[in-house]
């Protein structure tokens, strides 16, 4: 127990840097993670209601979820800036 | 990979007194114990500390060029860039020698990609007449995305620090690397598409009524002020947006892809991660080649014919 608390103690700017890298990405995951599965779940719903609009439903998806995905990437890409900084 | 091979044979096949999920489970069982006998074998040799996963995108000067201050050293992302452009300049080139009657195999691979950048990007998106003098803009953007993209997932021997002997010589290590997975070509774009736009807006309506069409129809008097200064920060907070996206979206592919396929073993020295990151590593290579590469490129042109739909015909 002592050899995992002991280097937890020792809170080096490193660490603290790689754990605000963690956080950020992993809790800026969630919410875009929430949009894109509400697109699909639309997108699945549209579908069965007008099987006819398919194909201009498909296109505008797939811009819905590249727009909501890049959101995952803020994160990430502001976590690097914070561990590199 | 062996789970999925199992569960997808057909019922025929599968007698011999064996169901589904007991090879399901035995697949998974083999998977683990090749996992264990690895680590069992080479087990841990500690951090290593020599490997840094930032060299992979890290660019040396291949031949040293510099003109006052401005560094315009010869490295890997040139490269990139300059086979990206004979790709984007011989598609184009193709695209508009190859309309014949006769269609053939190329002729439907051109007239799809044709099709794609004109009638669903550009069409789609602009008036017909600010479509027509948009298109080729676009298309080259889309083809010199996709181009740098797909590039990006060859492996290319570019790796100037691991060197393979062969015959004596050292030849460069393959490595996957993409033009667009560093900041600066996607803000360079970017800065193209948007100063392009902004003239295009200012030209058709003159400075002052382009200004005014940034306000949403119907904003008036006192509160047109507020909302005006949030218009002015969501158009350079596109900047931001258009061009992150797009280096964001490569660079983390590769780093996944990176990290999965043995770099993650490397990193933290035991040999059996390797073995289980792997299938990881296959899967996101085929969801970055097959979807992520193309959808970026549509993005990029789609945002970018959106955007100069709003400029040239006003209005939100």
């Amino acid at each position: 127990m002592l050899d995992i608390l002991l280097p937890i103690a020792q809170v080096t700017d490193d660490g603290l840097k790689a754990i605000a890298l963690g956080i950020g990405a992993g809790v800026g995951t969630i919410g875009p993670g929430i949009g894109v599965g509400f697109i699909f779940g639309k997108v699945i719903e549209s579908v069965t209601r007008q099987p006819e609009m398919r194909e201009e439903i498909t296109s505008i998806q797939w811009l819905g979820f590249a727009l909501t995905e890049a959101i995952i990437f803020y994160a990430f890409v502001f976590g690097l800036i914070a561990f590199f900084l | 990979m062996t789970t999925a091979q199992a569960s997808e044979q057909p019922p025929a096949e599968r007698g011999r007194g064996l169901s589904t999920k007991a090879k399901v489970l035995i697949g998974l069982g083999i998977y683990l114990g090749v996992a264990v006998v690895l680590f069992a074998i080479f087990g841990s040799d500690g951090r290593n500390e020599e490997f840094q996963p930032q060299d992979e995108f890290k660019l040396d000067p291949w031949i040293e060029l510099k003109i006052g201050s401005v560094d315009l050293s010869f490295n890997k992302a040139v490269l990139y860039l300059l086979i990206t452009c004979v790709l984007t300049v011989g598609t184009m080139v193709l695209i508009a020698r190859r309309m014949q009657q006769r269609p053939n195999n190329t002729q439907t691979i051109v007239e799809g990609a044709y099709d794609l950048t004109y009638s669903n990007i550009a069409k789609g998106n602009m008036s017909e007449e600010a479509a027509a003098k948009w298109f080729p803009f676009v298309a080259t953007l889309f083809f010199f995305i996709w181009f740098s993209n797909m590039l990006g997932y060859i492996p290319l021997p570019v790796n100037d620090h691991e060197t393979i002997d062969i015959f004596g010589i050292d030849f460069p290590a393959f490595a996957l690397y993409a033009a667009t997975a560093n900041i600066s070509i996607p803000l360079v774009l970017t800065l193209t598409v948007f100063f392009l736009y902004q003239a295009e807006g200012i030209r058709r309506h003159g400075l002052v009524r382009y200004l005014k069409s940034w306000l949403p129809a119907g904003v008036s008097g006192g509160a047109a002020v507020p909302i005006f200064a949030i218009e002015v920060i969501s158009q350079f907070v596109r900047i931001i947006s258009l061009s992150v996206r797009l280096f964001a979206n490569i660079l983390a592919g590769h780093l996944l892809i990176l990290f999965m396929a043995g770099g993650l073993a490397v990193l933290v020295g035991v040999t059996a991660i390797g073995w289980i990151t792997l299938p990881a590593a296959v899967a996101f290579f085929i969801f970055e080649v097959g979807l992520i590469a193309t959808l970026q490129a549509f993005i990029f042109a789609t945002l970018t014919s959106i955007y100069f739909g709003e400029a040239s015909a006003g209005g939100h």
